[in-house]
Formats: C-alpha cells, structure tokens, sequence
C-alpha cells in the first residue's frame, strides 16, 4: 500500500513539473480557473438579493458551498486528472498500457494526467472556505468540521468520478456520455443549497449525491450538526465502496482494440 | 454573383455533413438532453420551489416568464456555438491552421458555419422536445402568443448567434498570440453566463447590473432571454438595436485581428 502511495506522490510531482514547464500557461490557468469561479458567488448572492433567505441560507453560505465545491473538484481533478480521460484511453487502446502496469489499476490511471487549473479550484476553494470561517467567527470545533467535511466531499466527489468514469467500458465512444453523467451529478452541487427540499433533495443525496459534496458540509458547519456529519460519512463510505465494485465489474468489459502505444 | 453562389454551396455542404455526421452519433444527443436536464431541468424545479415560497411572484414576475426565459438560454446554449474558440485554438496548436489556410476558402467563415452545423441537430431535438414538455407543465405565457413575437424573436436569435460567434471568435484568434486561450474563455464564458440570464433570470437582477447585461456583448449575445417579458413589446427594436451595434463592432475587431493573425502565424512544416 505505502508502495502505491509512493508511486502516486511521484507520478503528482512529474505532472505538476511537466505542467509548469509552460510557465505562462501554468499560472494563467491557475488564476483564471480561481477568477472564473467567483462567477457562481455573484451569482447565488445576487438571487438571495432578489428572492430573499430561502432555507435558511444567507450569503456566507453560498461562499462556503463554492468553496467546498471547488476544493473536492480541485483536489481530484489536480492529483487524479487522469481518471476524466479514461473515455479516450478506452476508446483509443491506450488503456492497454495500464492493464499492463504492474501498479494500482485506478491509481496508475489516475494519475496519469493534471489538470492545471484544478490547482486554482483548490487555492480558489480554500480562500472561500477560510472567507466563511472569518464571516461566521467559527469556532475551533467548527473549523475541526469545516475540515472533515472537507475530506468527506472529497471522497464523495472521488466516487462519483469513478462512478461516472466507469461508464467508458459500456460505450463505445463514451466521452459525451460521461461529460452528460458528470454534469448531471456536478452542476446541481453549486446551486443554492437551500433550495433544495424535499423529494429533489433526497433524490440529490441519496440517488445522485451532489448535495453530499456541497450543501450537506455547509449544514454542518452552519448547524453544527452531528446527524448530518455521521449521515454524510456513512453515504460516503457507501459510494466509496460502491465506485471500487462498479469499477472492477466495468474493467472487465474493457476488450483491447489493439493499439499499439509505449510511454504516455 | 458566383461568389454568393460558391458561398451558398459550401454552407449547404458543411450543414449537410454535419447532420449526417449528427446522425451517425447519436450519444451526442445524449449529452445535450443531459446537460439541458441537469441545468435547465433542476433549475426549474428550484425555481417552481422558491416561487411557491413568496406566493408566485418575485420582482414583479411569475414562475412561467422565468421558466421559459430560462429554457431560451440552456436551449440557445446547445447550439455550443461558444466552441468555436476552442477549434480555433486547436488549429493554431496543432498546425491545422496551415492546411485550413491554403484552402480556397475563407477560414473564419468556415470555422463560424462548422459550429452552427455541430450543434444544430442537437439544437432542434432538444428544443422541440423541451418545448412540449414545457407547455404540457407551466404552459405559455401571454407575452409569446402575441403577433410580434414569433418575427422580433427569430430576429432576436440571428442576431444572438452572429454576435456570440464573433465574441468567441476574438477570443479564439487571441490563440495565435498567447499560448493558452483557456482562462480568457472562461471569463468570457462566465460573463455571458451571468448577464445571459442563465441560473438568474434577467427579471430578477438588480438594476446595475440589468443596466450592464444590457449594455454590454455579453448580455446582447442572450437577449433571446428578454422575449418573455412584457416589456420585449416596446423595447425589442432598441434590443435589437444594441445587438446590430454590437454585432459591427465586433465584426470589425474580429476582421482586424484576423487580418493581423495571418501575418502573425508561422508555418514550422512537419
């Protein structure tokens, strides 16, 4: 296991140096990607301007659903950008090349690739989760939280790629059906959390868990609440496992198109 | 005369193929209904929440004006006409501009007629379907079944896809100077996201910046959100207006930058 851990440190550390080779390319993807986001913040804050507070949900939590948003997307899309590409390996052979890796299946594919600008994600994630600890004078048990939370999104978000990743055995030219599944789990984790109620939010927590990376971390911080927090470790525990099984399975659907390929 | 002509071919070839290609793919159209589900489709659902919360109306405005201004902007939104950077991008990346430029043909005009024919089948499969589903639950609002909407609407919608494949083309061009045209897409994107009344609906935005979607190509490019509203009625001829200026302005720019582009771009072979 240390061995696998160690191998993925230093697959991360050769992405990040090839990325900076360019470094114009490098730090204006990080920048623009952390300006870009500030979009849905104006955004939210606007329509509780218009509509007023709707469950509860004042502007400062809009900062802080951003944020844990964009940290869970930072931090996989930055350490495992290669899990989004697996629809071109499967569709192109290249997966070959990884079946044969005597590494971690999923960990090798994973990191196989960076995305640059998830690094602005994190940095932009970060800043909004540290704005909203400032704004609502949290308190050390909440910062303890905001940082549980934080690991919980993220393994929720890890499934859910997987989840969706995994469908690139099932089709044929599965990058559009993925991008279609990806969307459909990751958009309605930015909308305003307090608008969700109901049949939608149970759909959106239990069926497709996009309130899991997003609106449940804010209540708990928000409310500090231990039903919530014990709830979202369970599901994630769940979809973690699951992702593993579903993964596995759709592995073995993978027939090779006999493409030749060596290195990257 | 025969200019015209040769043009005329070579737009009914690109479409042509391109819906054929459509044909040929059709996950595409999963994408696009996926994408118009998950945005547009949750979307109204928060929407018929919040306006059932302050008793149906909002700013002076109901669930159905929303609804449907709403659906005109994920609707427009699947031509993807804002792709059209992205190519450009590519092409100058991996030399393919070299071959596109020894065509007889001219490459932006080729480029912009690509990208409406990508997005065209997806277009109108996804926008009939929705708009049945969208009069069967919320119904049509007054504003739509007046004379002068059908006309001022299309005239409305020309207008948007011009301008917006002229603001993204700018952004597209930028490739033959910086290496990366990525973050300014994104910011582009995110401005017309905003002043387009996609997540927030024009009827919902505060004055100062109703007065900068106005005002602004970002906001123009999207005025197809303004239809529903009552007041399209008086003001559509000076929406339109905004748009025609835009649409100059931008049509220089992108003529200008195009013409230094070509001199910019050098041919390394290979």
């Amino acid at each position: 296991m240390m061995k696998e851990l160690y191998f993925a440190l230093y697959a991360i550390k050769k992405n990040i140096q090839s990325s900076a080779e360019l470094r114009t390319s490098f730090l204006m993807n990080i920048i623009g990607m952390a300006i870009n986001n500030t979009a849905f913040i104006f955004l939210w804050v606007f329509f509780i301007k218009s509509v007023g507070v709707i469950g509860g949900w004042q502007p400062a939590d809009i900062i802080a659903l951003q944020g844990f948003t964009a940290v869970c997307f930072g931090i996989i899309y930055s350490v495992g950008g290669g899990i989004e590409k697996l629809a071109d390996y499967t569709a192109s052979g290249a997966f070959d090349r990884f079946m044969l890796s005597p590494k971690n299946l999923l960990i090798r594919i994973a990191t196989s690739a960076l995305r640059v600008s998830a690094i602005g994600d994190v940095i932009f994630g970060v800043i909004c989760l540290g704005i909203y600890a400032f704004i609502i004078h949290a308190s050390i048990y909440q910062v303890l939280l905001i940082l549980l939370a934080v690991i919980i999104s993220t393994i929720v978000f890890l499934a859910a790629v997987i989840v969706i990743y995994s469908m690139s055995f099932y089709f044929v030219d599965a990058s559009s059906v993925t991008y279609g599944l990806f969307q459909l789990f990751f958009t309605p984790a930015m909308f305003h959390g307090g608008a969700f109620q109901g049949i939608i939010r149970f759909i959106f927590t239990f069926f497709i868990p996009s309130l899991l990376i997003g609106t449940l971390p804010v209540e708990i911080v928000r409310d500090v609440s231990l039903s919530k927090l014990l709830l979202a470790s369970v599901l994630a525990i769940f979809w973690f496992m699951i992702s593993i099984k579903i993964f596995n399975r759709s592995v073995k659907k993978y027939e090779s198109s006999n493409f030749m390929t060596f290195g990257n | 005369m025969k200019e015209i002509h040769k043009k005329i071919r070579l737009i009914n070839k690109i479409l042509k193929t391109l819906i054929k290609d459509s044909f040929q793919y059709p996950h595409r159209l999963v994408i696009d209904t996926f994408t118009v589900i998950a945005r547009c489709g949750v979307l109204l659902v928060l929407y018929w929440f919040v306006f059932k919360l302050n008793n149906g109306i909002i700013n002076g405005t109901t669930f159905v004006f929303t609804a449907w201004s709403i659906f005109f902007y994920f609707s427009f939104s699947t031509l993807r006409l804002h792709e059209v950077s992205k190519w450009m991008m590519d092409d100058v990346r991996t030399g393919n501009i070299e071959m596109l430029f020894s065509k007889p043909i001219s490459y932006l005009f080729y480029r912009m007629w690509w990208q409406i024919g990508m997005g065209l089948y997806s277009f109108f499969i996804v926008t009939i379907l929705a708009t049945i589903v969208l009069i069967f639950i919320v119904g049509l609002p007054q504003t739509m079944m007046i004379g002068i909407f059908i006309p001022t609407f299309v005239l409305t919608f020309v207008c948007a896809i011009i301008l917006t494949l002229f603001l993204y083309s700018i952004v597209g061009l930028l490739a033959f100077w910086i290496e990366d045209i990525n973050p300014v897409f994104w910011i582009v994107d995110k401005a017309v996201m905003i002043l387009g009344g996609s997540y927030l609906p024009i009827a919902l935005f505060p004055v100062f910046m109703y007065k900068i979607a106005l005002y602004s190509p970002f906001g123009a490019s999207k005025f197809i959100t303004h239809t529903v509203y009552d007041s399209w009625q008086v003001d559509w001829y000076k929406l339109v207006g905004i748009q025609l200026l835009w649409i100059i302005l931008l049509g220089l720019i992108v003529y200008f930058m195009f013409k230094k582009a070509q001199k910019k771009v050098s041919v390394n072979g290979g």
